[in-house]
C-alpha cells in the first residue's frame, strides 16, 4: 500500500513537472502576419559604470591579484551570485540577457558576430530545376519576407539588433551613413504582401506557376528550396532557420529543411559547385569584425564574385554592373576624397539590399557580466576581452589593491608565443594585461587602441608627425600628432627595407632601390626621452632600443631561406607585408626617434602613424623581449623547436611556448647556454645596438624570472604573470609595482559616453501648422556637451513607413536640440499615424542613440 | 580378465607426455588466441580510422572549413585590410594550400590511413592535426598522458567505490531479499535511466550554487593551493560532485543486478544443503556463493578497470573536469584522427590483454576451466 502511495506522489510530481514545463513560453512561434514600420532598433543600454577613478600614487594595476579560470558559461551567473567570481568577461550570447538582469548584474555589450541567409545565386546545370535565388529580386523580396524584428524578440530575447547590411549595425560606418541606412532599413522593413508579389511576378516570369494548393510548380514539379540550416554553434540558427522556412512555405514554395552542422554544411555550401544544386539557401554566420572604422571592403567581401572568399557561392553571383564597379572600386580605395567614398557606400549600400546574395537577419550582441562593486572597461565591439585599456581600468570600485577573481571560456588552447602563438581571444586577453598598451588597430604598439572609437591614442611616445601623400582619402580626428600632405615622399637611402640573413644586416633602399623610392605615408615618432630609464621588463631589465631592434630583425628574418630559423610558411604574409612596407629609419636611440614608410595607408589619420615597439612582430597579442626571442631562435636553429605549429608539424617538433609544456625545458638548455656564452644574437646589427654586459644582466634577470615564475612571459604592461597551471586552466596575474604608467593612466576610458535621448513633442500634428519636438541628450543625467557632439539627425516616416525627411535638429542650449517640422511637409503626409526617429552621433563613442515619438498627422 | 601393468619408466614417459600435451595444448592456446586477437585489433583500429575519417568526406569538410578559417581569420586582420584586395587574395590561397599541406590533404587517403593503422599498431601515436595539450604540446602521447591522472582518479573512486559498494550492500539484500531495504532498492533502480551529467547539474545547483558548500567545477581552486596536502584536500573537496554523481546515476541499477545475480545463486541446492546443515551465513556466502561466482566478479572488475580509460564525457564537461573524455570528444569534432586513433588503440590493446589474461584468471580461480580445451 506503502509503495503505491510512492509511486502515486512519483507519478504526481512527473505530470506536474511536465505541465509546468508545457506552461513555458514557446521559442518559436507562428508566422506573424502584420506589416509594421520598422521598429526601433534601441539596443540594451549597458549599465553604467563608476565614473571617477579614486586618485592614487600607485603604479601598474589598479588590483593586487587576478586570479582567471576557465568557467562554463552556462554557470557563469550562479557564479557570479555565488561570489566564486567576480566578473565573466568572454561575452555571453544575449539569450542570457534577461537572466543577467534578473539577477540584477551589471554587464558590458559587444558585438558577437552576424547571421544571414546566405543564397545560391547559379542558374542549374539541370535546367530542368528552377533556382529562384538566381533571380535578384526574389532576393531582395526576401528582405520583406523576414521580419528581424520578430527574429531578435522570439530567439535573442531582444538583446541583439536587427541586421540589414554587410556593414556592423550601429557602428563607425553605420552611423557615418545614418540617414542612407536608416531609409534603407525602413524600405525594406517586413513586408508580407510585398514579398509575396514581388516574388509572385518574378517567379511567374521565370515560367513557374502556383498549383491549387498554392505551391509553385515548374514544369509540373513543385519548386523545392534544400535549405541548410545550421544545428551547431550556439543554437539559434535553427530557429531562425525554420522562421525563415515557415516564411517561405508561407508564400507557396516547398522548403526541405536539411540541418546540418558546420562541418556537414561547408563541403555542400562553400565546397560544391553553385549550379550543381545542391542547396539553394543557408544560415550563414560571420565573424565579428572588432571595432573595425573602415568597412568599405565589406560590400566586395560579402556580396561580389571578386570576394577575397573566392568561393562558390561568390564567384557565381552575377550582380548588377553599377553595384559591381562600385564594391571594387571601394575595396581598392578608387576615390579621391570622403565626401566622394561616402556617396560612393550610400550608393552601395542601397544597390547590396538590391543584389542581396545575403539577406543580413541579425547582429548578435553579447554580454559580459560582472558584480556591481566591479569596474569594467570594455570594448563597444570587442568586449571585455577585446579592450586594450581594460586591464588598466579593472578593479573594485573605490577601492585600491584587492584580488578578482575572473571567469572565462577557455585558456591556454594553443601554445604562447609572440610570433605564432595562441591568437584566441581569451589568451590574448590575458597577454594584453601584460603589456603595455598594444593596438591591434595598426598592428604594432605605442599605442593604445581607444575601446569607444577605435582611433589610436599616444602610449608610449612623445611625439610624431604623419605625411601624407596628396589626394588620398586621409582625415585626421585628434589632434595628438601633426599632420601634413606632400606631393611624393622620398624614402631616404639609409632607411632600412629589407634583411641580408647571410650577412646579417639590413639592406637599405639606397642598395634596394638605386633609382630610389617613395611612399604614401611617411611617421615621425620621437618617444620620451627617459624611455630607456622608466620602463622596465617584468624581470627587472630595462627597456633597451636592442629590443626595438630585434622586434625589426625577427619581421624579416624567418622569411629568408639563408636564414638558420628560415620558415617557409611565413612567406607568404611576408610578401604581402613587403608589398607595401617602404621601410623604418631609426633616427636616433637618445631619443628614440623612428621614421616608418608605407605604401599602405588607412582611411584615418592616427591609425596611420607606424610606431615600433617590441611587441608581436605580427599584429598577435604580448610583448617580446630580445633575449626571449634570442633562446627561442636557438632552440629553433638546432631544430628541438619552432614558433609556428605548420614548421613543427614538418620537422615533428614541439612548437614553441613561453609558458608551459615541453619547451620550458629546451628554452631554459638555450637560456644556460646563451647566458655561459654572453650571446648577442645578430651581433653585426644587434651588437650595435647592445653590450655583453647587457647581454650578461638580461640572461641572468630572465634566469631568476624563470626559476621564480616557472615560464619565460614576461612584458612590461601593468600586470606580470606570476603561476600558469596549463593543467588546472588557471592563472594568476600580479600588480607590476615598477611600472612606467600610474594606475590611473587610462581613466578616461573608465566609461563609455553613451548618450541617452529623450523626444518630446505634440501627439497630434497638422492642420496648417508647424510642429516642434524637443530633443534632451544627457550623460548620467547631466547635459551631453555640444563639443561632444557630432551631429542629431532627424528621420519622419510616414504611416506606410516611407521616409519623408531627413534632416538635423537645431541647438538650443547645452543638452536641448529642436527638431522643426514644416507646415509644408506635414500637409505632403497622409492622415495617419507617422513617426519621428532622432539619431544622436556622439563624438566620444562610437555608437550612436536613438530614440521616436508617434504621432498622428491630421489634415 | 588381463591386465596391462605399466613399468615406472613407462610411467615418467606417460608423465612427460601429459605435460608436453598440456604444454602443447596451453601453447597452441595461447598462439592461436593472441592471433585472434590482434587481427581482431587490427580490424577495429581500421574500422575507427575509416569511421573517424568517414570513408575519406572528412577531406572535403577540412577543405572547406581550412577555406572558411583563413579566408575569414585574414579579412577581418586589421593589418590585411590595409592591403592591396589582389595582394590579400594571393594571401589567402597560399595560406590555404599551405595549410591543406601541413594537413596531409595532399597525400591520398590510402596512404594516409596505412600510416594511421601502422603507426597506431607500433604504438607509435604520432602528432594530432590540430589540437595540443593543455601544455602545448601536439604528441599525442602527451595530450593523453596530460589528461590521464585527472580521469583515473574521477572514474577511478567512482567506479571502484561503486563496484565494491554494490557487491557488499548486494550481499546484504540477498540475505535479506523481500525486506523494506530489498524493495527500497527495487523500487530506485529505475534511477539509473538519468545520466550522471544530470544528476551533476542538480548538484551543482544544491551544493553549490544554494548551499554554496562545494566548488561548481573544476579540478581544484583557482588558483591551486599550494603544497601537496593543501592540492589533495582541495582537490578531493572538487571531486566530491562529479564522483557522486556518477556513483548516484548507477548506484541503485549495480547494486540490484548484483543482488539478482546473488539471489540465484543463493538458492541453488547446495546452499541450501549448506543452510541445512546449519553452517554460519558468512562461511556460505563465502564459499557457497561468491566464490562460484568469482570468474564473472573478476570479469565485471577487469573489464570496470579498463573502461576507466575512457572517461565520462559529458560529466566532464559539467563539471570542467580535464579528463580524457572531453578531450576524445573535442577530437571526434575537429576530426583530430590522430587522437581519436590513439586512444582508440590503447584502449583496444587493453581490452585484448584483458580478455586473453581473463582466461587464464578463470583457470585459476575455477577448476573446472581448462585452458584450450573444449
Amino acid at each position: 500500500m506503502k509503495s503505491k502511495t510512492l509511486y502515486a506522489v512519483l507519478g504526481l510530481l512527473v505530470i506536474a513537472s511536465m505541465v509546468l514545463s508545457a506552461c513555458q513560453p514557446a521559442a518559436q512561434t507562428a508566422v506573424p502576419d502584420v506589416t509594421e514600420a520598422p521598429a526601433m532598433t534601441e539596443a540594451p543600454v549597458a549599465t553604467e559604470a563608476p565614473s571617477e577613478a579614486p586618485k592614487t600614487d600607485r603604479r601598474g594595476g589598479w588590483l593586487d591579484e587576478i586570479d582567471v579560470s576557465v568557467i562554463a558559461g552556462d554557470s557563469a551567473i550562479s557564479q557570479l551570485q555565488a561570489g566564486e567570481i567576480d566578473l565573466y568577461s568572454y561575452g555571453l550570447a544575449s539569450d542570457v540577457y534577461p537572466a543577467i538582469k534578473e539577477a540584477g548584474l551589471n554587464y558590458s555589450q559587444s558585438y558577437g558576430g552576424s547571421y544571414s541567409i546566405m543564397f545560391n545565386p547559379a542558374v542549374f546545370d539541370d535546367t530542368a530545376v528552377l533556382n529562384p535565388f538566381s533571380n535578384r529580386k526574389i532576393r531582395e523580396a526576401v528582405n520583406w519576407l523576414v521580419d528581424r524584428n520578430y527574429v531578435n524578440q522570439e530567439i535573442y530575447a531582444g538583446g541583439s539588433l536587427p541586421k540589414f547590411f554587410a556593414i556592423t549595425t550601429q557602428l563607425v560606418e553605420y552611423t557615418n551613413l545614418i540617414d542612407t541606412a536608416r531609409a534603407l532599413e525602413a524600405k525594406y522593413a517586413y513586408n508580407l504582401e510585398k514579398a509575396k508579389q514581388v516574388i509572385a511576378d518574378e517567379m511567374t516570369a521565370m515560367g513557374a506557376a502556383q498549383g491549387s494548393d498554392g505551391k509553385w510548380q515548374y514544369n509540373g514539379k513543385p519548386v523545392n528550396l534544400v535549405f541548410l540550416i545550421r544545428s551547431d554553434g550556439d543554437g539559434t540558427r535553427k530557429p531562425m532557420g525554420d522562421y525563415v522556412a515557415n516564411q517561405l512555405e508561407a508564400v507557396g514554395f516547398t522548403v526541405e529543411r536539411a540541418y546540418k552542422t558546420s562541418s556537414e554544411a561547408a563541403p555542400i555550401w562553400r565546397g560544391s559547385k553553385a549550379s550543381e544544386g545542391l542547396w539553394n539557401l543557408y544560415t550563414a554566420g560571420w565573424l565579428p569584425s572588432g571595432l573595425t572604422r573602415d568597412e568599405r571592403s565589406q560590400i566586395q567581401q560579402m556580396y561580389l564574385n571578386s570576394s577575397v572568399q573566392a568561393v562558390d557561392p561568390f564567384i557565381s553571383n552575377v550582380s548588377d554592373p553599377e553595384f559591381q564597379k562600385l564594391g571594387d572600386d571601394l575595396a581598392q580605395g578608387t576615390f579621391s576624397s570622403k565626401g566622394e567614398r561616402d556617396q560612393m557606400m550610400a550608393r552601395a549600400l542601397e544597390l547590396s539590399l538590391e543584389d542581396s546574395l545575403q539577406v543580413f537577419v541579425i547582429e548578435q550582441v553579447q554580454y559580459s557580466p560582472y558584480n556591481s562593486n566591479v569596474q569594467v572597461t570594455y570594448d563597444l565591439a570587442a568586449g571585455v576581452e577585446g579592450a586594450y585599456a581594460g586591464p588598466y581600468n579593472l578593479r573594485f570600485v573605490g577601492q585600491e589593491g584587492g584580488t578578482l577573481k575572473v571567469g572565462t571560456v577557455d585558456l591556454f588552447t594553443e601554445p604562447w608565443n609572440t610570433i605564432s602563438g595562441s591568437n584566441w581571444v581569451w589568451d590574448s586577453n590575458i597577454m594584453r594585461a601584460t603589456s603595455t598598451g598594444v593596438s591591434n588597430v595598426v598592428g604594432s604598439g605605442g599605442l593604445m587602441g581607444d575601446p569607444y572609437t577605435g582611433l589610436a591614442w599616444p602610449q608610449r611616445i612623445e611625439s610624431a608627425e604623419l605625411t601624407v601623400k596628396n589626394g588620398l582619402p586621409i582625415t585626421s580626428n585628434l589632434d595628438w600628432f601633426d599632420m601634413q600632405t606632400a606631393e611624393s615622399i622620398e624614402v631616404p637611402g639609409d632607411t632600412w627595407v629589407d634583411w641580408d640573413a647571410a650577412n646579417q644586416k639590413f639592406i637599405t633602399a639606397a642598395e634596394k632601390y638605386p633609382e630610389g623610392a617613395t611612399a604614401n605615408v611617411k611617421s615621425i615618432v620621437t618617444y620620451p626621452s627617459d624611455l630607456f630609464d622608466t620602463v622596465k621588463w617584468h624581470d627587472g631589465s630595462p627597456l633597451s632600443p636592442a629590443d626595438f631592434v630585434m622586434a625589426i630583425i625577427e619581421t624579416f628574418d624567418r622569411a629568408k631561406p639563408e636564414s638558420v630559423i628560415y620558415d617557409e610558411s611565413y612567406v607568404p604574409s611576408f610578401e604581402a607585408f613587403l608589398a607595401s612596407f617602404k621601410g623604418y629609419r631609426v633616427v636616433s636611440t637618445d631619443p628614440l626617434v623612428i621614421e616608418s614608410y608605407s605604401d599602405a595607408y588607412n582611411a584615418d589619420a592616427e591609425l596611420n602613424i607606424l610606431p615600433l615597439w617590441p611587441s608581436s612582430p605580427v599584429g598577435l597579442s604580448g610583448e617580446n623581449s630580445w633575449q626571449i626571442f634570442a633562446i627561442s631562435n636557438l632552440a629553433e636553429e638546432n631544430g628541438e623547436l619552432a614558433y609556428t605549429s605548420d614548421k613543427a608539424d614538418t620537422n615533428q617538433i614541439e612548437q614553441t611556448s613561453w609558458v608551459g609544456g615541453p619547451s620550458l625545458e629546451i628554452l631554459g638548455r638555450y637560456l644556460d647556454q646563451a647566458a655561459s656564452e654572453t650571446y648577442i644574437p645578430y651581433e653585426p646589427t644587434l651588437g650595435q645596438y647592445l653590450t655583453k654586459e647587457e647581454a650578461a644582466l638580461r640572461y641572468a634577470n630572465l634566469k631568476a624570472w624563470y626559476e621564480e615564475h616557472g615560464h619565460f612571459w614576461v612584458g612590461t604592461g601593468p600586470y606580470f604573470l606570476d603561476k600558469v597551471y596549463t593543467t588546472e586552466k588557471s592563472l594568476v596575474l600580479k600588480q607590476f609595482a615598477e611600472s612606467a604608467d600610474p594606475s590611473d593612466r587610462w581613466a578616461a576610458f573608465s566609461e563609455p559616453k553613451l548618450a541617452s535621448i529623450q523626444l518630446d513633442g505634440p501627439a497630434q500634428v497638422g492642420g496648417g501648422a508647424e510642429a516642434a519636438f524637443d530633443v534632451m541628450v544627457s550623460f548620467k543625467d547631466q547635459p551631453y556637451a555640444q563639443a561632444d557632439i557630432k551631429q542629431v539627425k532627424y528621420i519622419l516616416y510616414d504611416a506606410s513607413g516611407a521616409v519623408v525627411k531627413v534632416g538635423e535638429a537645431e541647438f538650443v542650449s547645452e543638452g536641448l536640440y529642436q527638431v522643426m517640422l514644416d507646415a509644408e511637409t506635414l500637409a505632403q503626409m497622409p492622415t495617419g499615424s507617422a513617426r519621428l526617429e532622432v539619431a544622436v552621433v556622439p563624438i566620444p563613442v562610437a555608437v550612436p542613440a536613438f530614440t521616436s515619438i508617434d504621432f498622428v498627422v491630421v489634415p | 580378465m588381463a591386465v596391462v601393468a605399466q613399468s615406472p619408466s613407462e610411467n615418467a614417459g606417460a608423465k612427460v607426455s601429459l605435460r608436453n600435451s598440456t604444454f602443447l595444448r596451453v601453447s597452441r592456446y595461447v598462439v592461436v588466441r593472441l592471433l585472434t586477437l590482434f587481427a581482431t585489433v587490427v580490424v577495429g583500429v581500421y574500422l575507427t580510422i575509416m569511421i573517424a575519417n568517414m570513408g575519406g568526406y572528412v577531406d572535403q569538410i577540412m577543405r572547406s572549413q581550412v577555406r572558411d578559417t583563413i579566408t575569414q581569420k585574414i579579412a577581418l586582420n586589421p593589418a590585411m585590410q590595409k592591403l592591396d584586395p589582389a595582394v590579400r587574395k594571393q594571401l589567402i590561397e597560399e595560406t590555404i594550400t599551405q595549410e591543406e599541406e601541413r594537413l596531409g590533404l595532399n597525400v591520398p587517403l590510402a596512404v594516409r590511413n596505412a600510416r594511421y593503422l601502422t603507426n597506431a599498431l607500433t604504438l607509435n601515436l604520432g602528432r594530432a592535426i590540430n589540437m595540443t595539450s593543455d601544455a602545448g604540446s601536439k604528441q599525442v602521447r602527451l595530450i593523453i598522458l596530460e589528461r590521464l591522472p585527472a580521469t583515473l582518479l574521477l572514474m577511478g573512486s567512482s567506479q571502484l567505490f561503486l563496484f565494491f559498494a554494490s557487491i557488499f550492500l548486494a550481499l546484504g539484500l540477498s540475505r535479506r531479499y523481500g525486506n523494506f531495504w530489498d524493495k527500497l532498492v527495487v523500487a530506485l533502480s529505475p534511477t539509473s535511466a538519468v545520466p550522471a551529467w544530470f544528476y551533476g547539474i542538480f548538484l551543482i545547483l544544491i551544493f553549490a550554487a544554494i548551499f554554496q558548500i562545494l566548488p561548481f567545477g573544476g579540478m581544484v581552486d583557482s588558483p591551486p593551493p599550494s603544497g601537496t596536502l593543501a592540492y589533495s584536500l582541495n582537490l578531493l573537496k572538487h571531486l566530491i560532485l562529479p564522483a557522486s554523481s556518477l556513483v548516484i546515476s548507477s548506484f541503485f541499477l549495480s547494486i540490484y543486478n548484483y543482488r539478482t545475480f546473488f539471489l540465484i545463486y543463493s538458492s541453488e541446492d547446495y546452499v541450501e544443503m549448506a543452510k541445512a546443515k546449519g553452517l554460519p551465513a558468512r562461511d556460505i556466502e563465502s564459499r557457497y556463493i561468491l566464490r562460484p561466482t568469482l570468474p564473472n566478479i573478476i570479469t565485471n572488475f577487469a573489464l570496470l578497470i579498463i573502461t576507466l580509460w575512457t572517461g565520462a564525457t559529458i560529466t566532464e564537461t559539467v563539471f570542467l573536469w580535464p579528463g580524457l573524455g572531453r578531450t576524445l570528444y573535442r577530437a571526434i569534432g575537429l576530426y583530430d584522427i590522430p587522437i581519436i586513433v590513439g586512444s582508440t588503440i590503447i584502449y583496444a590493446y587493453l581490452l585484448a590483454m584483458t580478455v586473453f589474461l581473463l582466461d587464464f584468471v578463470y583457470a585459476l580461480v575455477d577448476p573446472r576451466v581448462k585452458i584450450g580445451e573444449n
